[in-house]
């Protein structure tokens, strides 16, 4: 089939996602602001029953070892923390689309939703070392959503995967994305772009999807964050927590040096903090 | 058949027949491999980082994270299953993966195969084959019974070394 038509195709396959509820457009959009405090989280939160119910739930499930049980949705938050909050509710409202298998990537159920939350992970540790340039909390969120497009273009990557493969081979696209564009004219992270704006998510989460492998082509004000996750995403790969057929098959940009301060010798503590907040919070997230 | 799964960090040994050893997704990782003929005891650890200087703590609880612990305590492993010392066993090493990069910025791939090959060399072992570096990840699975070690990845068939 030709390029312009699968690209359409695509296309119209995102208009065709349902919405995000209230409460996760509204916590997403606080999420983004720099100066939102966990009571702004709290203030959300408290409308939606459901969401209340899965965070007290949580907070008194075994692994937080409280002595007496939380009744309030103020302690619950306060016990988690925003991260926390933010996985839940991306998880029940786009759960459909994080936990998917991926065919076209030869991904299992779950294997998305893993590798975001890895990426999230790695992107807030590097921006806590970047604090004065790069808001941690943003660089969760915006590692959690960074491959979203993935949900979509696996139904129309299909095998082509083995086509992108033997073109990576032959050298004839230098990375996994130009793959996506040689074959179906529209790449992951362009497809993620097109869902955050349907979604009316904030521009910075739209910024890190669209830019999160090519972090140079971002707004200037908004590249340390997208470099955060750019990195984050490199991070959760190496750390085994990739989507399948993709591999590691996507470039370092060396750029990161003019936003960031990571140098390689930080990279080994980094994978281990990542690993054990990971375990942390795979085993929280479980506790249901 | 009797499948042990090791996660980051883990280490196996057995030479229980039937059995295999199993670690998902090696991407900077890699998988030490451990082949002893005389018993016929396979061993394997899923080592994270080169160096336990970097954590010092975390080897009471997880040593082989770490190619300078991982080793040892793999040793430890096999001779609870009869292996008796270094003499006449095969290695084989496979993962160490990274990401596309000219410069080779965050050679953690690299460094864990490298030091995985010094502390081998101190007991007196060299890997007869190895499948390392490149951008893909790697699941390994090793077979008691005739000690074949398998490799997989996403989106390519099986392979040996």
């Amino acid at each position: 089939m030709e390029k312009k038509t699968l690209n359409k195709e695509v296309l119209a396959a995102v208009r065709h996602v349902p919405l995000l509820s209230v409460a996760a457009a509204r916590i997403l959009d606080l999420t983004a602001q720099v100066d939102h405090t966990l009571a702004d989280v709290m203030a959300v939160a408290k409308n939606d029953a459901a969401l209340t119910a899965r965070l007290l739930k949580i907070v008194n499930s075994p692994v937080y070892g409280l002595l007496e049980p939380a009744t309030s949705l103020e302690r619950a938050i306060s016990y988690l923390g925003e991260n926390l909050v933010v996985s839940l509710v991306l998880e029940d409202t786009i759960g459909a689309y994080l936990n998917k298998p991926l065919p076209g990537y030869g991904g299992g159920s779950g294997d998305l939703w893993r590798h975001d939350l890895r990426t999230a992970i790695a992107a807030k540790e590097i921006a806590l070392i970047n604090r004065d340039r790069c808001p941690p909390d943003v660089a969760f969120t915006g590692g959690l959503l960074h491959d979203i497009g993935k949900s979509i273009l696996s139904e129309f990557l299909k095998d082509g995967y083995q086509e992108i493969l033997a073109e990576l081979a032959e050298k004839e696209v230098v990375d996994f994305v130009g793959g996506e564009r040689d074959l179906l004219g529209i790449d992951h992270a362009q497809v993620g772009y097109e869902l955050a704006r349907t979604w009316g998510l904030p521009e910075v989460m739209q910024m890190v999807i669209r830019h999160h492998h090519e972090p140079s082509l971002a707004p200037e004000d908004l590249k340390p964050v997208v470099y955060a996750v750019h990195l984050g995403d490199i991070i959760a790969m190496m750390g085994g927590y990739g989507t399948g057929t993709d591999n590691l098959f996507y470039r370092l940009d060396q750029r990161y040096t003019d936003y960031l301060v990571v140098g390689p010798e930080q990279m080994g503590m980094l994978m281990l903090t990542v690993e054990e907040k990971f375990n942390e919070t795979v085993e929280t997230l479980q506790m249901r | 058949m009797a499948e042990i799964v090791l996660g980051i960090g883990g280490i196996g040994a057995t030479n229980t027949k039937g059995a295999t050893l199993k670690t998902y997704a090696l991407g900077s990782c890699i998988a030490v491999v451990i082949l002893d003929p005389q018993t016929r005891t396979v061993g394997m650890v899923h080592v994270a980082l080169p160096d336990s200087a970097i954590k010092p703590e975390k080897v009471a609880t997880l040593p082989g994270y770490f190619a300078d612990t991982g080793i040892p305590a793999l040793f430890e492993q096999m001779k609870r299953c009869g292996t008796k010392g270094p003499q006449g066993l095969i290695v084989k090493l496979a993962g160490g993966a990274q990401i596309m990069d000219q410069n080779n910025t965050f050679n953690i791939g690299k460094r864990n195969a490298l030091a995985a090959k010094k502390i081998l060399w101190s007991f007196g072992l060299a890997p007869v084959a190895e499948d390392l570096g490149d951008n893909y990840s790697r699941t390994v699975t090793l077979a008691t019974d005739t000690g074949i070690m398998t490799l997989s990845s996403p989106g390519k068939p099986n392979w040996h070394i």
